[in-house]
């Protein structure tokens, strides 16, 4: 069944962006997010039957539609707390990012995938430049040339493959995943090989895989925050689903050296343990998160280069729990940064005293996201770590668990600060230039 | 055939080289130019391929230039020019047209190559484009090199295959013409706001 209808979705959002431009009001921003929900609604009634199945792309419609309708209402009160963006242009550049989610969830070619993936990256390029201030700007250039340049890697390995596949006579649908699936033979192992090692590479680069990451802290955290979310609970885990789906439907010979799912483990490995590492020495609240999201799509790459339909089915729960739990919590750590004047978590504590609300919304998103039992990242990093024991996997199984156990603490900790510590007199003795020991301000 | 990916290759050798903002833009319309001629005789002239070789020209030949051209003299003359190539950049440039070589030797097996020498310029000038955007540092020399890989990519296509599909082709396109937009847009900002062009500038965001 195709899904292309939803896009009528978007089109409306960005078509409401053109023609009102100046008139677009915050009852027009309701507007917009009850229509968001309209849609979400529509999409979740007929991929239920797929969702109850497990079908990725049922999942990915369904949580890509949930996350956007929750930027969608996000974008509502953030819009009022930033009088300085432009509506029309903000609602326009999201109604782009938000298809071209779309167009990844449902995408069944190769090829589609890779153009949405770009137009991803502009759109949401643009959304960060919307912020206006110096740190968005580098930000944004170094997201557009670090994600374009690592795209056309990507694009070089879909080059590989169609070349191989071109006598078919198919056009473009010969990067068609079914296609793909059916004639990987005719794709010569060399040619497997390489397209892959381009493939990981360039997708990777969008998905946040480390090395490929350093553009991900600086634009997930520069980013308004209900698109933060969106990047980082959506575009993050397709990206990473696309290069599955590549590497599932052509195969390199097996024993053959850097083959996709090794390739994911090693990634994702790495990814993992850096992302966990950074997480304890962050002083951002949204970089903080941003480093989560490194550490989150890792996890997901470990169990994609498992292979096995049980860790696939694993990866996919990964990829749900944290679109929602992060997504969430973007959005309250960019509310929680405008309240309290700045995005240092030395500067954000205390949070229990001033919202109770507030406080446990926070600390259960934060607990959810640790993978503290029985929320849902707990059950699904099991299964992962399960799998994993499975294959005999038992090196990643060690560094895995040392990740996640290095994530909780970081996390715990962190949470703790912004929930009681005060670190107030502290920031207000060093602003005066007084004493700025704890001694000091105690 | 051949001699236009040379063309291309030694094209995108010069824009790693040269300082001058002002000769890669013209290098770059070069490039747009032959691109458009390619795709009007790498294949028989279908309405696709027409299509395709007009959008190139009118883009790649006309747009991107001429808008980075008009950015380049709204600057104040001193940073129309880029800084030195550092060393270790020739040295990486050397090492990646080898070790395209090396991918043309272990792709040799496969019969994938339909033109050869067009495989080794075309993945020499992605290739170069990349070393480009790591060491140049001027906000225009970027956007230049990102171009020239896109192009180095298109002829990269046809030396496989005659060419991608025209759908792909034109998403590719359109993509390079938002982004090189933004990215001028975008240009403008830095400038005023950081009142520099180098990219080194940006260096703020950092842990």
């Amino acid at each position: 069944m195709s899904y292309y209808w939803s896009l009528i979705g978007p089109l409306a959002v960005i078509l409401s962006a053109v023609i009102l431009r100046q008139r677009l009001d915050s009852r027009w921003f309701k507007r917009i997010a009850i229509w968001v929900g309209l849609v979400f609604l529509a999409l979740a009634g007929l991929v239920f039957h797929g969702l109850l199945a497990g079908h990725w792309q049922a999942v990915f419609l369904a949580t890509t539609g949930f996350v956007a309708l929750t930027s969608a209402w996000d974008s509502v009160y953030w819009l009022r707390e930033h009088r300085h963006i432009s509506p029309h242009r903000y609602y326009l550049w999201w109604g782009l990012f938000w298809a071209a989610l779309l167009v990844i969830s449902i995408s069944q070619n190769l090829a589609l995938s890779w153009l949405a993936m770009e137009f991803s990256t502009l759109a949401s390029g643009a959304l960060i430049i919307e912020m206006g201030d110096q740190h968005s700007l580098e930000a944004a250039w170094k997201y557009i040339v670090i994600a374009s340049v690592g795209l056309v890697l990507g694009l070089i390995g879909i080059v590989f493959v169609y070349a191989s596949l071109k006598f078919q006579g198919l056009a473009w649908h010969t990067l068609d995943y079914s296609n793909l699936r059916t004639q990987y033979k005719n794709v010569a192992p060399v040619v497997r090989q390489l397209a892959t090692i381009f493939i990981v590479s360039g997708f990777g680069t969008k998905a946040g895989l480390v090395p490929f990451h350093t553009w991900l802290p600086d634009a997930h955290s520069e980013a308004p925050s209900p698109v933060s979310g969106l990047l980082s609970g959506i575009l993050l885990g397709l990206s990473l689903f696309t290069v599955a789906r590549f590497v599932s439907a052509v195969p390199v010979p097996s024993g053959a050296f850097l083959a996709g799912s090794q390739l994911l483990t090693i990634f994702g490995t790495v990814s993992l343990v850096v992302g966990s590492l950074a997480l304890l020495v962050q002083h951002d609240i949204k970089r903080l998160l941003a480093y989560s999201s490194i550490e989150q799509v890792g996890i997901i790459a470990v169990a994609l280069g498992v292979g096995t339909r049980a860790a696939f089915f694993a990866a996919l729960l990964q990829f749900v729990f944290h679109a929602v739990i992060k997504s969430s919590l973007f959005y309250g750590a960019g509310h929680l940064s405008v309240s309290y004047g700045t995005k240092r978590l030395d500067g954000i504590n205390g949070l229990i005293s001033k919202s109770k609300a507030g406080s446990f919304g926070w600390a259960l998103g934060m607990l959810a996201l640790a993978g503290l039992p029985p929320l849902g990242l707990a059950y699904s990093e099991w299964l992962i770590i399960e799998q994993l024991w499975l294959q005999h996997s038992y090196v990643v199984v060690f560094l895995v668990t040392g990740a996640l156990t290095l994530t909780f603490a970081a996390l715990i900790h962190h949470m703790l600060g912004t929930l009681w510590f005060d670190n107030q007199p502290v920031l207000r003795a060093r602003s005066s230039g007084h004493d700025t020991s704890v001694q000091g301000a105690i | 055939m051949n001699t236009m990916d040379l063309i291309l290759f030694i094209s995108a050798g010069a824009l790693l080289w040269s300082r001058s903002i002002r000769l890669g833009i013209a290098l770059l319309a070069l490039e747009g130019a032959l691109l458009s001629i390619m795709a009007l005789t790498s294949e028989p002239l279908t309405w696709g391929s027409a299509l395709m070789a007009l959008a190139t020209l009118a883009v790649k030949a006309g747009l991107i230039p001429a808008v980075l051209y008009r950015m380049m003299n709204s600057w104040p003359v001193e940073v129309r020019r880029d800084h030195p190539l550092p060393l270790w950049a020739y040295a990486t440039a050397l090492l990646v047209v080898i070790g395209t070589g090396h991918v043309m030797q272990l792709l040799g097996p496969a019969h994938l190559i339909q033109n050869r020498p067009a495989f080794f310029f075309s993945l020499s000038t992605i290739y170069l484009g990349m070393v480009m955007i790591v060491a140049r540092r001027h906000l225009l020399s970027q956007i230049t090199a990102l171009v020239s890989i896109e192009n180095g990519l298109v002829v990269l296509g046809i030396s496989f295959s005659g060419s991608l599909p025209t759908f792909v082709e034109l998403g590719i396109l359109a993509d390079l013409a938002i982004a090189v937009a933004l990215l001028v847009w975008m240009g403008h900002r830095i400038h005023r706001e950081f009142d520099t062009t180098d990219v080194v500038a940006l260096q703020s965001l950092k842990g």
